[in-house]
């Protein structure tokens, strides 16, 4: 197949607004196209309460995985007096995603206009943005971001001429996928080894130093100025509402020609449009045929070829076998080995699971141990229901997401591509031992 | 063993965060930034500035990659074998990074460890993704995101890692004629 033209061409990037920009949009130049304006609106004109209402009812779900209506968690957070905590996750670390670090990277005062309004929103005065510690440009350009904006008295005390005051610290992390986990991350900026927390309490009522706390993605709150400035109703014409409403950013790597971050507007392009489409990936690198892409990094089920007319919002990708997750689209061409690729993402949630509890800690190892012999054809049929079982032993049974993750790229390749498990049994070595 | 800026910028960073245990994180990297690693004296100098007791920082120091408990040489290159860099030929590249190195460019269980024979750089094959999927391969040289490799034209590359590997012998020679360990 060819590449072919996409769909809603017409469309005006709003988090990425700059495609292929390599400097930072500094202050002066985002004030000069009406940023910070809908902070101004909101610490001037409107009450916390209209500000938490506005974003609930445009249908802003979480960018950062969960996908939970980003309104209602902060109405959660209880009113009256006391310390109240933003923490901006820009852990970034799932593999195939990049667009907090690209809206960190150029964007930088989008993300600060969004942390002030969602500040004043929950009756924050400090915020923290809690960034992987391999972002080092990104970090860095956010402190000089912070630091322009201080000065003009965007931030700080007396934030435009209000008694309302608001810090921003970027707090840089050391490497460790678990802090994405958003009470792994408070425990890591609490200054503790990053082990999820089990809940209840949630971190609304206690999170940071015990005090109640929002945590949201980079993407998600990158959303709230433009949903300010110009209104739930207005955000509600993108996408479909009410559960697929506003701007995505795509993710795209593996064997595309075009790799790169996307925007659209959620649900108005397929699969195939991202792959094939002009505008995205240009098609497969060297015309190989598509085998199946993973949609939310390697941390939910892949969806194979026959499915590339799903639409790209939640329910789209759902009603396809899978979850949006992250939005990162990992593509595999026919040449790819798929036990090979269950064994490496496998082998990443070994790499990566905080090992508090027993089946994630012992069993990601036991996966990735089967996979290894089956891989290298060592294995014997059994191996395929052992893999499941023990999938199954892992899933559900403990506390946090990452051990169900874990179980994903398993459970999903043997259901779609049981036949290749098979034949390195039977031929006793892989069939296809290089990667590309 | 701390500088006294370090040791400045680290009971400076206990001011700054709501609970004093928040600074040891950046308070442990900006010692790191210093020495290139934390060996366990320098860890306890980090507790003891900020009134912490070493346990905590021991916790902390050994959970994250990102803190080194092994002296790296003058860098460290990290080459991300995750899927996405996998299908675009980064064991290629990890594998030509070793042999530079004159090491062992063995890929096994998805990690891979290569150091020079002297110690002066090291290369590590590693499953974790550092968010250039879309300019694969990749690789890190200490801070620096090396983006769009090409196992055919790894010159530049390879000349940076000799770079940081030659400071790191010469620092080891000044050392010895100050009389210092190296
Ligand atoms: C293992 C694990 C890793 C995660 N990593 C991230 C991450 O890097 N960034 C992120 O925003 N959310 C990540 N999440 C999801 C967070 O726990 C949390 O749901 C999210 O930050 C909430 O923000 P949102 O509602 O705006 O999406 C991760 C979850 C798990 C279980
Ligand atoms: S499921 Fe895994 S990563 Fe999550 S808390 Fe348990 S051991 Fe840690
Ligand atoms: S998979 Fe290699 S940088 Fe993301």
């Amino acid at each position: 197949m060819t590449t072919h033209d996409s769909p809603a061409s017409d469309y005006q990037p709003l988090l990425l607004p700059h495609p292929g920009r390599k400097q930072p949009v500094e202050l002066a130049e985002y004030r000069a196209g009406g940023g910070y304006d809908a902070l101004l609106k909101a610490v001037k004109q409107m009450t916390r309460e209209q500000v938490i209402d506005e974003v609930k009812s445009s249908g802003l779900r979480g960018r950062g995985g969960a996908g939970f209506s980003a309104g209602k968690k902060w109405s959660f957070v209880p009113k009256g007096p006391g310390a109240k905590y933003l923490c901006v996750n820009a852990d970034e670390s799932e593999p195939g995603t990049f667009k907090d670090r690209e809206i960190m990277e150029i964007e930088p005062h989008l993300l600060l206009e969004g942390v002030a309004i969602t500040s004043y929103a929950i009756g924050a005065t400090l915020a923290f943005i809690y960034i992987r510690g391999e972002y080092t440009v990104a970090a860095d350009r956010l402190d000089a971001a912070i630091e322009e904006a201080k000065q003009a008295g965007l931030l700080g005390k007396h934030l435009f001429g209000t008694d309302y005051e608001l810090d921003v610290l970027v707090y840089r992390g050391a490497g460790a996928y678990i802090c994405g986990e958003e009470t792994a991350l408070l425990e890591s900026l609490e200054g503790k080894r990053p082990m999820p927390r089990s809940r209840p309490p949630f971190p609304a009522v206690s999170g940071l130093y015990a005090k109640p706390t929002v945590i949201n993605n980079v993407e998600t709150i990158a959303n709230v100025p433009h949903i300010i400035a110009r209104g739930a109703a207005w955000y509600q014409t993108l996408g479909s509402a009410p559960n697929n409403t506003g701007p995505k950013i795509l993710c795209l790597s593996g064997s595309v020609n075009r790799p790169g971050n996307y925007e659209i507007a959620l649900g108005s392009i397929s699969l195939r449009d991202l792959v094939y489409g002009e505008r995205f990936g240009q098609g497969m690198l060297r015309g190989r045929a598509l085998k199946a892409i993973l949609p939310a990094g390697v941390s939910a089920p892949l969806i194979p070829a026959d499915k590339l007319d799903a639409r790209i919002d939640y329910d789209g990708i759902q009603a396809a076998g899978s979850m949006l997750g992250s939005a990162s689209f990992i593509v595999l061409n026919e040449d790819v080995c798929i036990v090979k690729a269950a064994l490496r993402m496998v082998e990443f949630f070994r790499h990566e699971s905080c090992g508090k509890c027993t089946p994630c800690r012992e069993g990601t190892g036991w996966l990735a141990q089967v996979l290894d012999r089956v891989e290298h054809g060592k294995g014997d049929a059994a191996d395929l229901e052992l893999l499941l079982s023990l999938a199954d032993r892992i899933s559900g049974k403990v506390l946090c997401a990452l051990g169900d993750f874990a179980t994903s790229p398993v459970v999903a390749t043997i259901k779609h591509f049981r036949a290749e498990y098979l034949a390195h049994i039977e031929l006793g070595r892989c069939p296809k031992p290089e990667w590309c | 063993m701390l500088s006294p800026a370090t040791r400045q910028k680290i009971t400076d960073e206990g001011q700054r965060y709501p609970e004093k245990r928040s600074a040891l994180l950046p308070s442990l990297k900006l010692a790191q930034g210093e020495v290139g690693w934390l060996p366990r004296e320098v860890v306890a100098e980090v507790a003891d500035l900020l009134g912490l007791s070493h346990q905590a920082a021991i916790e902390i120091t050994t959970f994250y990659t990102m803190l080194r408990k092994q002296d790296p040489g003058g860098c460290v290159v990290d080459v991300c074998i995750q899927l996405p860099c996998a299908l675009r030929g980064a064991e290629s590249v990890y594998r030509k990074i070793a042999e530079h190195l004159g090491a062992d460019g063995r890929i096994e269980h998805g990690h891979g460890h290569a150091v020079a024979r002297d110690g002066s750089a090291t290369a590590v094959a590693t499953v974790e993704c550092f968010g250039s999927c879309h300019r694969a391969p990749m690789c890190r040289v200490n801070d620096e995101y090396w983006e769009h490799l090409d196992v055919n034209d790894l010159d530049k590359l390879l000349a940076r890692i000799d770079e940081l590997a030659a400071n790191y012998r010469a620092r080891g020679e000044a050392a010895v004629r100050e009389g210092g360990q190296p």
